[in-house]
């Protein structure tokens, strides 16, 4: 697969429900060959913006692109280029995993050779091939969500919307959604996923875009993360923790009581951690290691949501 | 929409519907009451006093298609009155409306597919009904047109029940609206049409001349008072108060109930044949009497009275004059005068009417569940997330 596709392109898009306004003013673009993560607190608008862009929700105002073509207006043509995973969803019982992607693989016309074989290729991929003629509903709750995964990919979609879609699976899963993720990428598939799970996303993510309350509040690629203007935690541990806590106490650093895995301080930003290891150093404590907790990603998204 | 995605849903929700349901079960138990019924009904009529019944045929079969409309009508209703929100709420219709198939393509896969268990369900009856021919005087004719009225009526049953499960969100208020919607087509009418009926009932003054009857058409040993006052009364107008229901301004109310079409569809039966006319003679001269099955024909009578109930009642003032003997204590002779509305000229068919305005509310109900379809949505009900 070759990168002709145009990603997604949406500016301004709102949507209200009744009286509240789930978004309002989010702007977002996803590259072909790229994933971009849609990051936000529970309730930011991101599985609603989702549902814009797979063509299951009008927005009230905003320009939207998918694939090329506006979701409103030509539906049919986004369909048959975008794939949608939302965050719940459910299965038939009754019927086996085969016959669950076979079934979409009809729907969206492959032809009866092609969706048999391709029913082959997804099952191989999620690990499911040894369940593949059980009932779904025997699945757990990670196959279940692997399967809800591969039902999204069915028609080989150069659009891919992802919403939650790590939630339930065990780390081996996650790694396993982040190379298929990253190997889609690589074919030119533009790849958005929402997720939560930040330390996963710094991992997968090309670009990150913040959302919060209904609006974008940031759109990054993850290289560049922007510089933190607020105090954040760093976790400071050395051969002599007593040392260590009298010479941050000296320098009036804000510190925490030590535990047993270390000091934790406040500090802003890169520059002001290299200093005060630094001065550490010049004092004579060994520190054996400094890093902030949490990935940037982590940082950013605490720093641009409130 | 195409045949392709219609073919798609439908074939799913079939093999969904399979898997889930007993349906050998259902079907047995549902086979298991119509034979117990025929055999009710044919046990009835072998009961017809010591009179035998002619064309056995025509009266289980008319008895039989009418009780299969009312059991039909009790189980269609739940064929497909979760068929949308219950997708809706186990969370597999938005990934069905992400893909290719149209609005136009689920609805009428879900319909095909619920129409179609229906109609399983009518197939089921064919060996009671092949035994209703046997038992001779079922025309064919009747036959085709019963079955596809049928056929269509089950079809609407399942297009209002499909829409009702589009329109409301949870699953226990469409079925029990499924049902009540059945219920106004089936009781709601006769309940719609017995009241207005009422309301309609009017007074009218009927008038009459008193005939002039020749002496000679007079009773030889009527008492010569009497035949005097006869005779002093004719020419002479008379005015009585009558009341009538114009149920020929009321009689579409009927005209959508499931029950009232059948049977109204339903060909009348041709009239006998001179033949069967001579057999009949003769077995009476040899003392044998045989009830005719088409004076208790249930298809027939039914759609009789109705298209009865289309006409206007008789012009005023047409009434019928007659001379009977009291009694004989007396030995004497009065007049009496017996005002009889004439019997409709016409008997128009009233089925029509009442198929077309079905069939409109079936299509209707389609043209509904696919506008709830459709996507992207621009309103959602209150309180319902799409995914
Ligand atoms: N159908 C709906 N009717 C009414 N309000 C809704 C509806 N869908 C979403 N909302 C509201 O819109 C807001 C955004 O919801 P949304 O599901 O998009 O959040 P989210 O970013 O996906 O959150 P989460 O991280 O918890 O999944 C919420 O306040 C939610 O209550
Ligand atoms: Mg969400």
């Amino acid at each position: 697969m070759t990168s002709t596709g145009a990603g997604v392109v949406a500016q301004g898009v709102r949507r209200r429900f009744g009286d509240v306004e789930a978004v309002r003013g989010i702007d977002l673009t996803a590259a072909p060959g790229e994933v971009t993560a849609l990051v936000g607190p529970n309730g930011a608008g991101k599985t609603t913006l989702l549902l814009v862009l797979a063509t299951l929700l009008v927005p009230d105002a905003g320009e939207v692109r998918v694939a090329g073509f506006d979701p409103v207006r030509e539906p049919d043509a986004v369909r048959a280029r975008m794939g949608w995973s939302p965050d719940v969803f459910g299965l038939y019982d009754n019927l086996t995993a085969r016959e669950y992607l076979q079934f979409f693989a009809d729907a969206y016309r492959l032809g009866p050779a092609r969706a048999k074989a391709r029913a082959q290729e997804l099952l191989d991929l999620a690990r499911l091939a040894e369940f593949a003629d059980r009932p779904v509903h025997v699945l757990s709750r990670g196959q279940k969500q692997r399967l809800g995964l591969t039902r999204a990919l069915v028609h080989e979609p150069e659009v891919l919307l992802l919403d939650e879609p790590a939630s339930g699976l065990d780390p081996r899963s996650r790694v396993e959604l982040r190379d298929l993720l990253r190997a889609l990428a690589a074919a030119g598939t533009a790849v958005i996923v929402s997720s939560h799970l930040l330390g996963d996303l710094e991992e997968l993510a090309d670009r990150v875009v913040f959302v919060d309350r209904g609006a974008t509040v940031g759109e990054h690629r993850l290289d560049q993360l922007p510089e933190a203007t607020v105090a954040r935690p760093w976790r400071l541990r050395a051969l002599d923790t007593d040392a260590l806590v009298a010479a941050l106490t000296r320098n009036g650093y804000d510190h925490d009581v030590p535990g047993p895995a270390g000091v934790d301080v406040r500090i802003t930003g890169d520059e002001a951690a290299a200093d005060l290891l630094a001065g550490l150093v010049r004092d004579g404590i060994r520190v054996v290691s400094c890093q902030p907790l949490g990935g940037a990603l982590e940082a950013a998204y605490l720093e641009l949501t409130q | 929409m195409s045949p392709h995605g219609i073919a798609t849903v439908a074939q799913q929700e079939f093999r969904l519907r399979i898997r889930a349901g007993r349906w050998r079960v259902l079907l047995s138990i549902w086979f298991a009451v119509l034979v117990l019924f025929t055999c009710l009904l044919r046990a009835a009529l072998g009961g017809f006093s010591n009179e035998d019944v002619a064309d056995k045929g025509i009266v289980i079969y008319g008895g039989l298609m009418l009780f299969v409309l009312g059991l039909a009508l009790l189980v269609v209703p739940a064929l497909a009155a979760q068929s949308v929100n219950g997708d809706r709420e186990r969370g597999t219709l938005a990934t069905l409306q992400v893909t290719r198939l149209s609005a136009a393509d689920i609805c009428l896969g879900k319909f095909a597919a619920a129409w179609g268990t229906a109609l399983v369900f009518l197939f089921v009856t064919l060996p009671l009904v092949v035994y209703a021919i046997a038992q001779k005087g079922v025309p064919v004719g009747r036959v085709a047109v019963v079955t596809v009225v049928l056929a269509l009526l089950l079809g609407t049953v399942c297009a209002i029940s499909l829409a009702l499960s589009a329109l409301l969100s949870r699953t226990t208020t469409s079925g029990v609206l499924a049902y009540l919607a059945v219920f106004a087509l089936t009781v709601g009418t006769l309940i719609a049409f017995g009241l207005t009926t009422a309301i309609t009932t009017e007074p009218y003054t009927s008038s009459y001349q008193n005939p002039c009857p020749s002496a000679s058409q007079l009773p030889q040993d009527l008492p010569q008072a009497q035949r005097d006052q006869i005779l002093a009364g004719c020419g002479q107008t008379q005015t009585f108060q009558e009341t009538r229901s114009r149920t020929d301004r009321t009689w579409w109310l009927l005209a959508p109930n499931p029950f009232v079409i059948l049977a109204d569809a339903a060909p009348q039966l041709p009239p006998l044949t001179a033949a069967q006319k001579r057999q009949r003679q003769a077995d009476e001269q040899r003392g044998v009497f045989r009830q005719d099955a088409r004076d208790i024909d249930p298809l027939g009578g039914l759609g009789r009275a109705v298209r009865g109930l289309r006409e206007p009642p008789t012009a005023i003032g047409r009434s019928t004059v007659g001379y009977s003997q009291v009694g004989p204590v007396s030995g004497g002779y009065s007049s009496q005068l017996s005002i009889a509305l004439d019997p409709p000229k016409r008997r128009r068919p009233v089925w029509p009417y009442g198929l077309a305005f079905d069939v409109a509310v079936a299509a209707g109900a389609l043209w509904v569940t696919t506008r709830r379809l459709a996507t992207p949505s621009r309103n959602l009900p209150k309180g319902q997330r799409v995914a």
